[in-house]
């Protein structure tokens, strides 16, 4: 039995890393490589890396602290791998097979696609072929509509695309996706727990596996996640808000009963 | 980046010289900040959810959270104090309110204002609590001030370390968990988090925000060395720096030291503060106005707070303190936004003669390098040079001219 797994999620806008909320709300929380280093000290399981920008601009801002120079995104691709040996998938605008292999030049081990697989699910197929199907992730962001039902939405958030969130994810495992990285837009950054609903039903018609995320607001929302058949818990906000994030969270697991890496 | 860099930016939309339409903070501020559609900035928005939080539930799990930590043999609370009104506040309520045994921790660096050395020694006095004053050899300062001013752009970076440092050192050394630090700065001014989520001090805020991604070590001649600037040297070492140094993860772990910010469980205002604690301990604000802004009762532990380092705030992104101020003042409803503007017109560009003058003399240095070393830290996202001169654009609407440039 594979050891559940616990996942920090960076979303970087624009140059920064942010904090998120509901998908559109964004603060910023700091530089791209710094918080990548704390992970890389602490030794966490894995990290995905997010790029929600909504341009091709990346700015710093200011040239007066240490880190400085990274406008480009495989500036920021390149400096992350430099500064981080764990595990790293990377999302956010990956267009082509050519953007995933630019991706793995640049030091990731898996990335996670997620607009461009519903504008043209081949591209999954190609993916799976060509890197191999570890390394394909798909991501869906589904919101839950005031009648209670789901729907899948791209472009960060902002464009419907009228699929159930079951159906696309049985549509992504046969397309060759490795894993399935799943986000609640109600949830987010909203700290009220995860969508169980949602883990339930996606994750009980998919064989692979299912990285929950979206909505944690104390560590003790993740063994809900993986009550709920999730393989892997994953979070954004919470890992800048305490000292130590893994270490907290892996604890409230281990207090839960499961077996994690410490 | 690059002037060129930064025209790129500039053309695909990143507007550094963008205002918030609210208060009067600029897009290129210190503290990042974002913009929602009507172009009100994070701060702001943040500022709003004040009015929407139950302040005396926050106040019930601020007392819930502090039990836990109360003993019986040893402080309860390490509070880090400069001795200022916020400082003042904070040991209010964990003494007198919460009845915790607290040790006040303060870092001196040896610039205090005399209104704010009275207060900060008078605190031993008013409140039930022990103190710890760590004060940095005064040649080991000068040096850090120096290089503070040529590496970063700010000569008071000793001054963030220490305050960031040496607390953390005493709560491990005298084994308390629990630290609180006053309002989150970068959440107050900036909403850089939410109110909702509680957040703590990391040793991260505090390498990349504060210190701004330098540590101890880059201002030793080995570090300078590394860094590329070995003319900076000054000849530290790593013991002229030992109150700079930060605990490491498992020593941390292995108290459970943790810092909470009380901004997150009482509805935070400074100046309510300064009321407070001038009218309960004869707390004193400033008897001398500032150079740079028009508050009298914030910065008293550092002269050059407000002054010199302040300054440099201004040469970097083309505003300071009295913009801080106004933005706090706007939010609060203390202020309208063109009483702002207005204490923004008359402060923010001041070179700061009395306090120079002090500084200069200080670690020894000619103004004419202070300039020469200034305009090296002008972001080229906020100043252009025309005929000779600084010109940036203003809140107000058109741009000025600032001072004769000192770089080609
Ligand atoms: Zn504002």
């Amino acid at each position: 039995m594979l050891k559940p797994r616990l996942i920090p999620v960076l979303l970087l806008q624009n140059g920064h890393l942010v904090r998120s909320e509901l998908f559109n709300i964004h603060q910023i929380i700091g530089n791209p490589v710094h918080e990548a280093e704390r992970f890389n000290h602490w030794g966490v399981d894995e990290l995905i890396y997010l790029d929600i920008s909504r341009s091709d601009e990346y700015d710093l801002r200011r040239d007066d602290q240490k880190v400085r120079h990274l406008n480009t995104i495989t500036r920021i691709q390149e400096a992350v791998s430099r500064t981080c040996f764990i595990p790293l998938t990377w999302g956010g605008r990956i267009r082509t097979l050519d953007d995933m292999a630019s991706a793995f030049a640049h030091g990731a081990d898996k990335v996670a696609v997620n607009s461009q697989a519903l504008r043209t699910p081949e591209l999954i197929a190609q993916a799976s072929i060509r890197f191999g199907k570890q390394a394909i992730v798909v991501s869906i962001d589904v919101l839950r509509h005031g009648d209670g039902r789901w729907e899948v939405f791209i472009d960060c958030g902002r464009t419907p695309t009228g699929r159930d969130p079951v159906d696309w994810a049985i549509e992504a495992e046969r397309l060759g996706a490795g894993e399935i990285l799943l986000q609640s837009i109600n949830r987010d950054g909203t700290g009220d727990g995860y969508d169980l609903d949602l883990i339930r039903a996606v994750a009980g018609a998919v064989r692979i596996p299912l990285i929950a995320c979206s909505g944690v607001g104390r560590y003790e929302d993740y063994a809900d996640g993986l009550r709920s058949g999730a393989a892997a818990v994953a979070a954004a906000n919470i890992w800048h808000f305490k000292e130590m994030a893994d270490r907290g969270g892996k604890r409230a697991l281990v207090r839960a009963g499961f077996n994690v890496r410490i | 980046m690059t002037a060129a860099d930064a025209a790129f930016s500039r053309s695909l939309g990143i507007n550094p010289m963008k205002y918030c339409s609210r208060c009067v903070v600029p897009g290129m501020s210190a503290v990042p900040l974002t913009f929602d559609d009507k172009g009100v900035c994070s701060g702001c928005r943040v500022s709003d959810t004040k009015a929407t939080i139950d302040w005396d539930k926050r106040g019930r799990l601020l007392r819930e959270l502090v039990d836990e930590y109360r003993t019986s043999s040893n402080y309860d609370i390490v509070i880090p104090v400069s001795g200022g009104k916020d400082s003042y506040y904070q040991t209010h309520v964990a003494t007198k309110e919460l009845g915790l045994k607290a040790l006040l921790v303060t870092y001196h660096g040896n610039n205090y204002l005399p209104e704010g050395e009275y207060n900060l020694q008078r605190m031993r006095e008013v409140f039930d609590a022990d103190h710890i004053i760590v004060r940095p050899s005064v040649e080991a300062l000068k040096k850090m001030n120096r290089l503070g001013f040529r590496i970063q752009g700010d000569m008071n970076w000793h001054a963030h370390c220490g305050i960031f440092s040496a607390p953390i050192q005493v709560a491990l050394r005298y084994k308390v968990p629990l630290i609180m630090w006053g309002e989150h700065g970068f959440l107050d001014l900036g909403g850089m988090y939410s109110l909702n989520d509680f957040v703590e001090f990391t040793a991260k805020h505090r390498l990349e925000h504060l210190l701004r991604g330098y540590d101890w070590y880059d201002f030793t001649d080995e570090g300078l060395e590394k860094l590329g600037r070995p003319e900076a040297k000054e000849g530290l070492t790593a013991k002229d720096l030992l109150w700079a140094k930060y605990p490491s993860d498992e020593e941390i772990d292995s108290i459970g030291v943790r810092g909470i910010y009380l901004g997150n469980f009482v509805n935070w205002d400074g100046n309510s503060n300064a009321e407070l604690v001038a009218a309960k301990y004869d707390w004193k604000a400033s008897e001398v106005p500032f150079e740079r802004t028009y508050r009298l009762a914030s910065n008293l532990d550092d002269m050059h707070e407000n002054g010199i380092h302040d300054y440099l705030k201004f040469v970097k992104f083309g505003y300071g303190r009295a913009t801080d101020h106004s933005c706090k003042d706007i939010r609060s409803g203390r202020m309208t936004r063109d009483e702002g503007i207005a204490m923004v017109r008359k402060y923010d560009h001041v070179k700061p003669r009395r306090d120079l003058e002090r500084w200069l003399t200080y670690v020894d240095m000619s103004e004419e390098e202070f300039d020469r070393v200034c305009d090296t830290f002008r972001d080229p996202r906020v100043w252009r040079i025309e005929d000779g001169y600084w010109v940036k654009d203003n809140v107000w609407g058109e741009p000025s001219q600032y001072g004769k440039a000192h770089v080609a």
